[in-house]
């Protein structure tokens, strides 16, 4: 007797401890479908990679903004944009305006109508006297032919890597020579020595450590970049960052997986890791 | 004991005021909150935390009176109304422990 | 199956801490009139007001730290003074100079929160409970700006070098509020090392700092510590806002410039 009992009891257990799996699989889904990626997404063409579409005021009037950096990361550093110019580093979180634009922050910080770059001037953004066809030049979603550099043309003469352009080899090859101080927008600071190279032990014995390269880094994006936002202190150790926060975009994630070279290009941090690429 | 001393902060205050001693420098700027120079309270206060850019040039004995003189000030602040308990609570509190701070130093330079 | 569940448990609480924190992004630079903007709501949405936004750019022009934040009584953190509408009509906080008496520069400093309010105050109401309105303001941020040295970051402006060449004179006494104090006897500049290999060394300049806070704006209620060496500071605790990051990510020049405290020639 005491033993059906007992059964029955583990019986009422079991569906218990079944009804809690299912609730805890029906959570995990729902927090896997509200953060959407856990495992690093395919990258997209790399004509595609490193698109962003702003449309924080503007899908009411002159339609959303496609920005690519392909097209200026071929001109500047990322330094001059997102400290000189301080936008930030993810799409909608610096809340561009039109009339931020205008005052000469932003956009407006290059594009002014004033300022010129390989002797042309640059178009002004939101500029009042801006006719359709020029406010399309950003303003491009959805819209055929608005643009005024394609991407294929752009980068034909560019280095080529397993993912679309190798730009540190485009760099090295002279093909683009990335400008990092804008009179006007950027200050001249004391350099600072760059620290050496360090290896990143992983957290699993089965991951290669990363090789982490300071001079690759500061070369476009100066110390202030990453340091303190992105990567709070400069000591190694203090800070633990996983893949996970990497796919959301933080950490190495900021660059990686959004414009730098994608997460699943492994072995360019993970020297000798397997080759996953696309 | 207490009455000369107010009689020498009196004192010192109506020498201030002949001297016309100002703040170096800078525009000058007057705000009137109810006529705060006639509490005593007040005078004793302004005594007390006028010295915290000296502090420290002080010696151990000479701050240890000082906080000796802030705690002092406490109950008679705690009386007042609500915005200038809250004011001055602050301002006591910030002027109490810089001396406080400094006594440590000092104690700990000694060591 | 108990170790089913405590394995689904784990992976969900894994998930769900990675998905609140937020560290490690890139956030957006305030604009150069948005630094240092205070939005100060404690009581406001009770009496029907929108809360308060406080420049910082335009009253750190006329006025040192110290005359606020000390002699004023000001708390360094938003919503921490807990200023009412009554204690301004006193004269106290805001109401110290926004009285309506005080002349200033030939202009009369507008009175703050009043005992009795009537329907014309309410323009006056709305210069500094703006939050979310269109109001326009005495003092336009760029033709202020205009003439001052300029810095990277923060308002865009280098204070310090404004104040030298005398563009800007900060007053650091307010009649019937401060307290005649003599000149300060300075500390010395120290220099701290960061202990990270290759960081330069950080000056710390005394004097550049008791200028505008004097002494007890800082001790000991941001820096405790009385020996030198005995309280570890970390970039991570900055960023955070407690001690440097108290003021330099707020007001002061914020972090990212890294040379102005790692100043040390190398």
């Amino acid at each position: 007797m005491p033993m059906c009992s007992m059964q029955k009891g583990t019986r009422k257990n079991e569906r218990g401890l079944l009804l809690l799996v299912l609730a805890c699989g029906v959570l995990l889904l729902g927090n896997i479908a509200s953060a959407q990626i856990y495992l690093p997404k395919p990258p997209p063409e790399p004509s595609e990679y490193g698109k962003v579409i702003l449309d924080n005021y503007s899908t009411a009037g002159p339609g959303a903004v496609v920005f690519d950096h392909w097209l200026h990361r071929s001109k500047f550093t990322c330094r001059l944009c997102h400290v000189d110019v301080g936008f930030a580093m993810q799409a909608k979180a610096t809340g561009i305006r039109a009339s931020t634009n205008r005052e000469g922050f932003h956009c407006g910080a290059c594009h002014d109508g004033k300022k010129l770059f390989d002797g042309k001037t640059i178009f002004a953004a939101c500029s009042d006297a801006a006719n359709d066809k020029q406010c399309d030049r950003c303003h491009s979603l959805g819209k055929k032919g608005a643009r005024k550099y394609e991407y294929k043309e752009f980068t034909a003469k560019f280095p080529k890597g397993i993912y679309g352009v190798n730009w540190e080899a485009a760099e090295r090859s002279g093909v683009i020579k990335p400008v990092d101080f804008v009179e006007g927008l950027s200050v001249k600071k004391a350099p600072m020595r760059s620290r050496e190279d360090f290896s990143v032990k992983a957290g699993f014995s089965w991951v290669n450590p990363i090789a982490f390269s300071h001079e690759k880094h500061s070369i476009w994006n100066g110390c202030e970049l990453c340091h303190p936002e992105i990567f709070p202190t400069a000591k190694k150790g203090t800070i633990r960052f996983s893949m996970f926060s990497n796919i959301e975009g933080r950490y190495c994630g900021a660059c990686h997986g959004k414009v730098a070279f994608p997460l699943n290009n492994c072995q360019r941090c993970h020297p000798n890791a397997p080759l996953w690429a696309p | 004991m207490f009455k000369a001393k107010i009689m020498a902060v009196l004192l010192f205050m109506g020498l201030v005021g002949l001297c016309g001693v100002r703040a170096i420098g800078g525009p000058h700027w007057s705000a009137s909150q109810a006529d705060p120079a006639q509490e005593a309270w007040r005078k004793e206060f302004d005594d007390v935390c006028s010295k915290t850019q000296d502090a420290m040039t002080f010696s151990q004995e000479e701050l240890t009176v000082l906080i000796r003189r802030c705690d002092d000030l406490l109950p008679q602040i705690e009386k007042l109304d609500e915005t200038r308990k809250k004011v001055y609570m602050g301002r006591l509190r910030m002027c109490r422990g810089l001396y406080a701070y400094v006594l440590d130093a000092k104690r700990n330079e000694k060591k | 199956m108990n170790k089913k569940i405590f394995i689904a448990l784990a992976v969900i609480l894994v998930f769900c801490g990675q998905a609140l924190s937020q560290t490690g992004t890139k956030k957006k630079r305030p604009l150069p009139y948005e630094y240092g903007r205070v939005i100060i709501d404690n009581y406001s949405d009770k009496a029907d007001l929108a809360p308060v936004v406080f420049e910082h750019w335009i009253h750190r022009s006329k006025f040192t730290c110290r005359v606020c934040h000390v002699d004023v009584g000001f708390a360094m953190k938003a919503g921490a003074t807990g200023i009412r509408a009554a204690d301004n009509a006193r004269g106290y906080y805001c109401g110290a100079c926004h009285n309506g008496k005080m002349v200033a520069e030939g202009k009369t400093v507008f009175q703050s929160c009043s005992k009795k309010v009537t329907a014309e105050d309410a323009k006056r109401c709305e210069r500094c409970h703006s939050f979310g309105k269109k109001v326009a303001s005495d003092y336009d941020f760029f033709q202020f700006s205009q003439p001052l040295p300029k810095e990277r970051f923060g308002n865009g402006l280098d204070w310090e070098k404004s104040e030298e060449l005398g563009l800007i004179k900060p007053a650091s006494f307010l009649d019937g509020v401060s307290i005649q104090r003599k000149s300060l006897t300075v500390q010395k500049d120290f220099a701290l090392n960061p202990k990270v290999e290759g960081m330069p060394d950080i000056i710390f300049s005394h004097k550049k700092h008791t200028v505008w806070n004097g002494c007890e704006l800082c001790h000991p209620e941001i820096f405790m510590g009385v020996k030198r060496g005995t309280v570890r500071y970390s970039m991570v605790d900055i960023s955070e806002g407690k001690s440097c990051g108290v003021c330099h990510t707020t007001v002061a020049f914020p972090l990212a410039d890294c040379q102005r405290c790692h100043s040390k020639p190398v």
